[in-house]
């Protein structure tokens, strides 16, 4: 017990320090709180023979609940009735990205000579951006007030909505994966026989929702909402179904509720606690020698996906009906990749083969940390971008820009 | 004067507006209740951003841009717009005026402005929807509405005689 506490206590310092790293240094925390996590595991203090935190059971089950809270919270700021409202714009410039950026992702995982399930892996992890380093940096730069705002935090809504149903998908073929057709169906049946339900619950128990939370005493109110999300996940969970999916429509459900605010208000910090240790526990289990087995998948990923994404985002933006010029910095802002690309990665890592517990695992934390800096420098010189790409163009002319 | 208005999904509202000179103010409300106020020059220009308020200062800049601390045009009037020109104003009745000691009905007031009387306050006393028998004393403050210019003529008849 002792040790164990030490080790945690172990974790939140290197948490804090590589947090205060992250905000001098201007960058997003995901990455560094991973490259915390490697040095600090076993695969690098460890070597040294410094004290290193283990990669033990406590510590991933903490990360899971980081996993089930980072999805609750997407479905709580994800509206299916908001996506029907703008609609057709989200939806094209949606469907865009995800017709160029999962199948690129799909294509490299198969001409690796992989399987189709640890190809859909790549895929997922490629395809999908990062909300929290995307929308900090819209922030910091103060794009948020610019036209190209709306396209780019529309197409993360899609893929939010998107990833729902990919890791419903995928968790069901990577954990049901050995037996063959039958077992794939059966397991497949029983995660959107599960969703279906909680689907319609959290569709229709608006009110139920709401009547659990109506309570004014704040302790009362974070432990009801944890009592409602925890319990579900590890309920689907234990059937092999998709957890990260179950938190996302609980929070979907709660969405509705009208105690939104409030539940971000008081569960914001509860949340970026566990989403931290899920953070450090990808580094813990990441052997940097693992990444030199990735190195050829994570070049090509790199060079392939970066311009993939960079022109679905450009096509998504002329949906939207802004100029070359916004239309362009729609694709720079949606390259950062972070904690999905991360939790898929997680997925990844329960999986059966040698390349889905080694090398994607590795492949998803080298990929993250390329993406994650590389997404948000092109953001920051994003004059260069649109100069270097639209020669032929006068910077900053408006075409037929319609807001 | 148009405002847009659009979400911004995980960050906030965007609201836009359009000023005189072709530029537009654009506001961020954070789901935190930071406001970020920004100024683009043209639409294709970008954003340059003014400056950020929390939800508690936001709100007391607010009630300042409003006039509520302070009314710049008129000072000895309270008034409020109904739609484009149709205003209720607050007005006092002077002492040394004609009206003071009439009835509504004597003064005429209603004929000769155009603005109608719709309620009556004297000291901690409301008159709602007076008739034409009660009087008016010099003290009384009137709800009047109608358009603005009757609203302006009432006043000096009633303020100034």
């Amino acid at each position: 017990m002792a040790a164990a506490l030490l080790e945690f206590g172990y974790l939140f310092v290197v948490v804090a320090l590589t947090g205060a790293a992250a905000l001098r240094l201007g960058l997003s925390v995901i990455p560094l709180y991973v490259v915390g996590g490697v040095a600090a595991g076993p695969y690098v203090a460890g070597r040294l023979g410094v004290p290193y935190i283990a990669d033990g059971e406590v510590i991933a089950l903490l990360a899971e609940l980081g996993i089930v809270l980072l999805l609750f919270f997407l479905g709580l700021e994800f509206s299916l009735d908001r996506l029907r409202a703008s609609g057709s714009k989200i939806g094209r410039a949606g469907v865009i990205d995800l017709g160029v950026n999962l199948p690129l992702g799909i294509s490299i995982g198969l001409g690796l000579g992989w399987s189709l399930v640890e190809a859909l892996l790549l895929g997922g992890i490629v395809y999908i951006s990062s909300s929290a380093i995307v929308t900090k940096t819209l922030i910091d730069l103060g794009w948020i007030a610019d036209p190209e705002s709306e396209p780019i935090l529309g197409t993360l809504v899609f893929e939010d909505l998107a990833i729902a149903v990919y890791l419903a998908v995928v968790t069901s073929l990577v954990l049901g994966g050995e037996g063959g057709f039958m077992a794939v169906g059966r397991s497949l049946a029983i995660a959107f026989g599960f969703l279906g339900l909680l689907f319609v619950a959290v569709r229709y128990g608006t009110r139920l929702f709401a009547r659990v939370l109506d309570i004014g005493n704040q302790e009362a109110f974070v432990l009801r909402v944890l009592a409602v999300v925890v319990p579900v996940s590890g309920a689907a969970l234990a059937l092999g179904v998709s957890e990260a999916v179950a938190a996302f429509f609980v929070g979907m459900g709660f969405s509705t509720s009208g105690h939104r605010e409030r539940i971000e208000d008081l569960l914001i910090p509860v949340r970026d606690v566990f989403a931290a240790v899920f953070f450090v526990w990808i580094g813990l289990g990441t052997d940097p020698a693992l990444l030199v087995a990735a190195v050829v998948p994570l070049t090509l990923a790199v060079v392939l996906t970066t311009p993939a994404k960079v022109i679905s985002g450009y096509f998504g933006g002329r949906t939207y009906g802004l100029s070359a010029h916004r239309s362009l910095r729609v694709g720079v802002g949606l390259v950062p990749r972070g904690e999905f690309s991360l939790v898929i990665a997680a997925l990844a890592a329960s999986g059966t083969t040698p390349v889905m517990r080694e090398v994607i695992p590795a492949f998803a934390v080298g990929y993250v940390f390329v993406m994650s800096a590389l997404g948000t420098v092109l953001m920051q010189r994003s004059d260069l971008v649109e100069r270097l790409v639209l020669r032929d163009e006068s910077a900053g002319v408006e075409e037929n820009g319609t807001e | 004067m148009t405002i847009y208005e659009s979400d911004l999904p995980g960050v906030g509202k965007k609201h836009e507006v359009e000023l005189d000179d072709g530029s537009r103010l654009v506001i961020v409300t954070h789901n935190s209740g930071r406001r970020e106020v920004f100024r683009r020059e043209s639409a294709d220009s970008d954003s340059e951003r003014l400056f950020e308020l929390d939800d508690k200062l936001a709100r007391q800049v607010g009630t300042l841009l409003e006039g509520a601390y302070f009314q710049p045009v008129q000072s000895t009037t309270i008034e409020t717009l109904l739609g484009d020109s149709t205003l209720i104003e607050w007005v006092e009745v002077g002492a040394d005026t004609e009206v003071a000691g009439q009835t509504l009905a004597e003064s005429n007031l209603r004929q000769v402005t155009g603005a109608s009387v719709i309620a009556i306050q004297r000291g901690d006393e409301v008159i709602p929807s007076p008739g034409g028998d009660a009087t008016l004393e010099a003290g009384d403050t009137l709800v009047v509405i109608g358009p603005r210019e009757a609203c302006r003529n009432f006043a000096e008849l009633v303020t100034e005689g």
